[in-house]
């Protein structure tokens, strides 16, 4: 590695061992709030397309309607449904599985004919040319007053909101440890201005410009940030891949099936070049107000 | 001038040094020597009054320019103010390196500078292993390498003996001789009898003697275009 010549002594600086790894347990921590927030964002994206190429059709029995007649009136808008454009499929729930659906609430043992449940039928749209929400809701409203659209709008809505909030919060702690290495390198850079005043003087006085004193600070901050930031990265990716190992090995069933893709790897290992500009732009700043302030 | 709120410590100070010319700086402790050089090399702006320095007035000057000026301007500090961790050679390339001189014209000036004032056998040496003396002419060859057309030192005799001092004062009438202006701070009588130049003696911030400026060349006039250094009151 080429060692660049410098005219402070900045590298025997107690605080030039220590600055990189402050640094790496902030880019850490970013890392880790990025990585969660690109995930949920995956998970609501993967919820999304898995939820919107399907909408169920609930039909409301009537007062004591017969179990016969309910039937009709679902195969009567399985028949329209089929029949409509937009629509790849619509299939009546038998009410077998409608009690496996209510077993965990109502118990095994209940006789689901005496109850009014209501039927439902599961429709597949064509995700091509999926037909309006809308004039699908007044159809079937048309075709049979009881019927009613559950296109799952709410429901994702709701999840999309949660998400939403989860990110903001992530985004918020990674402008927070953003904030920290800022205040870090501008404490470090400042510490280094006031034990070589005598060094910094000397080159002010001699004809140094502002920015020729300020590359010695900045050099070192770039590196110290690049330095952190690969600490960072590196632990960041070490836990990434211990939580999703300890993920596999949980029953699927109970957690989402959902991992970073190479684009969000990509996002991340950006992070020491990102921590290395900011320290460097940061140290930059600093020097230059402070040298503002000789003559 | 003064610093901060405090009191003035340079006083109706008005004189013109020509290009060319040598003087000494005396007073006693605390008269303001020090703080006239830092005027000069323009460490402070003046509060009142006027100051040119290659006929740019310094007080409105941009600060962005002020380092193309400190360039023409050589000093050496009465506590020499080397860099420790930097070598001999180091030390003397520094003000050719904030200028962005090149490497290989560096290392042949500073190679040349320092034969010259015999250190030849100690450019690696680091300040702290140099004797006062030759702390003293590294300093010295720092403030020469970027041939200034001012050279200011302050009190340069102060941490050798007298006859290395004698050594050093003729090195300075030598570069004079090349044509750069020279001002030296002292507190040497002994000096100053010996090598007869123009004086500027301050006492209390106050300029009150100025014995054989004129015969320095200089017309009196701050606005004179020919004159490295002037200082006056603003018209």
């Amino acid at each position: 590695m080429i060692r660049r010549r410098t005219d402070l002594p900045l590298s025997r600086d107690p605080s030039v061992r220590l600055v990189p790894w402050i640094i790496g347990l902030m880019t850490y921590l970013a890392c880790l709030m990025l990585a969660g927030s690109l995930l949920l964002s995956e998970l609501l994206g993967q919820w999304s397309s898995g939820l919107s190429g399907t909408v169920t059709v609930q039909v409301l029995p009537r007062e004591r309607e017969p179990a016969r007649l309910l039937n009709e009136r679902v195969d009567k808008l399985v028949r329209i449904l089929e029949r409509t454009d937009g629509i790849a499929g619509a299939k009546a729930i038998p009410l077998e599985e409608i009690a496996v659906l209510l077993e965990p609430w109502l118990g095994g043992a209940v006789a689901l004919d005496a109850l009014p449940l209501p039927r439902l039928i599961d429709v597949r749209l064509d995700m091509i040319d999926p037909p309006p929400m809308e004039e699908l809701k007044t159809m079937l409203s048309n075709a049979d007053p009881g019927a009613l659209l559950d296109d799952h709008g709410i429901w994702q809505d709701q999840l999309a909101d949660l998400v939403g909030a989860l990110e903001l919060v992530a985004g918020f702690v990674v402008l927070l440890v953003g904030l920290a290495t800022v205040g870090i390198v501008i404490f470090a850079t400042r510490s280094g201005m006031a034990a070589h005043q005598d060094v910094v003087e000397v080159l002010h006085l001699i004809g140094a410009e502002d920015a020729y004193i300020a590359r010695q600070f900045q050099n070192l901050a770039l590196t110290q940030g690049l330095h952190g930031g690969i600490i960072g990265i590196a632990f960041g990716a070490v836990t990434i891949w211990g939580l999703g190992y300890a993920a596999d090995h949980i029953d699927s069933a109970i957690l989402p099936q959902v991992q970073l893709l190479a684009w969000h790897w990509v996002v991340l290992a950006s992070l020491p070049a990102a921590t290395a500009l900011i320290a460097r732009s940061t140290a930059r700043r600093t020097v230059m107000r402070s040298l503002k302030r000789m003559v | 001038m003064r610093y901060g709120t405090g009191p003035e410590v340079l006083r109706e100070v008005t004189f013109t040094l020509k290009p060319g010319s040598f003087h000494f700086l005396t007073g006693r402790s605390g008269a303001g020597k020090s703080s006239l050089l830092k005027l000069m090399y323009l460490a402070h702006r003046p509060s009142r009054g006027l100051v040119t320095l290659f006929d740019e007035d310094i007080a409105t000057l941009p600060r962005k320019r002020l380092p193309f000026l400190r360039r023409r301007v050589g000093v050496v500090f009465q506590e020499f103010r080397l860099l420790n961790h930097l070598s001999a050679f180091d030390n003397v390339a520094l003000p050719l390196r904030v200028a962005g001189v090149k490497e290989s014209t560096i290392r042949k000036h500073v190679d040349e500078l320092l034969a010259w004032t015999g250190l030849g056998d100690h450019m690696d040496a680091r300040p702290p292993t140099l004797s006062g003396g030759q702390q003293q002419r590294v300093a010295i060859a720092r403030s020469l390498i970027s041939r200034p057309d001012l050279l200011l030192a302050d009190e340069p005799t102060g941490n050798v003996d007298d006859a290395l001092g004698v050594r050093l004062l003729y090195l300075f009438e030598e570069l004079n001789r090349m044509g750069t202006t020279v001002v030296i701070a002292t507190h040497s009588e002994n000096l100053v009898s010996r090598f007869k130049k123009p004086i500027l003696h301050l006492e209390d911030g106050v300029l009150i003697h100025h014995d054989r400026v004129e015969a320095g060349g200089g017309t009196g006039d701050p606005r004179d275009s020919r004159k490295p250094f002037g200082r006056g009151k603003r018209q």
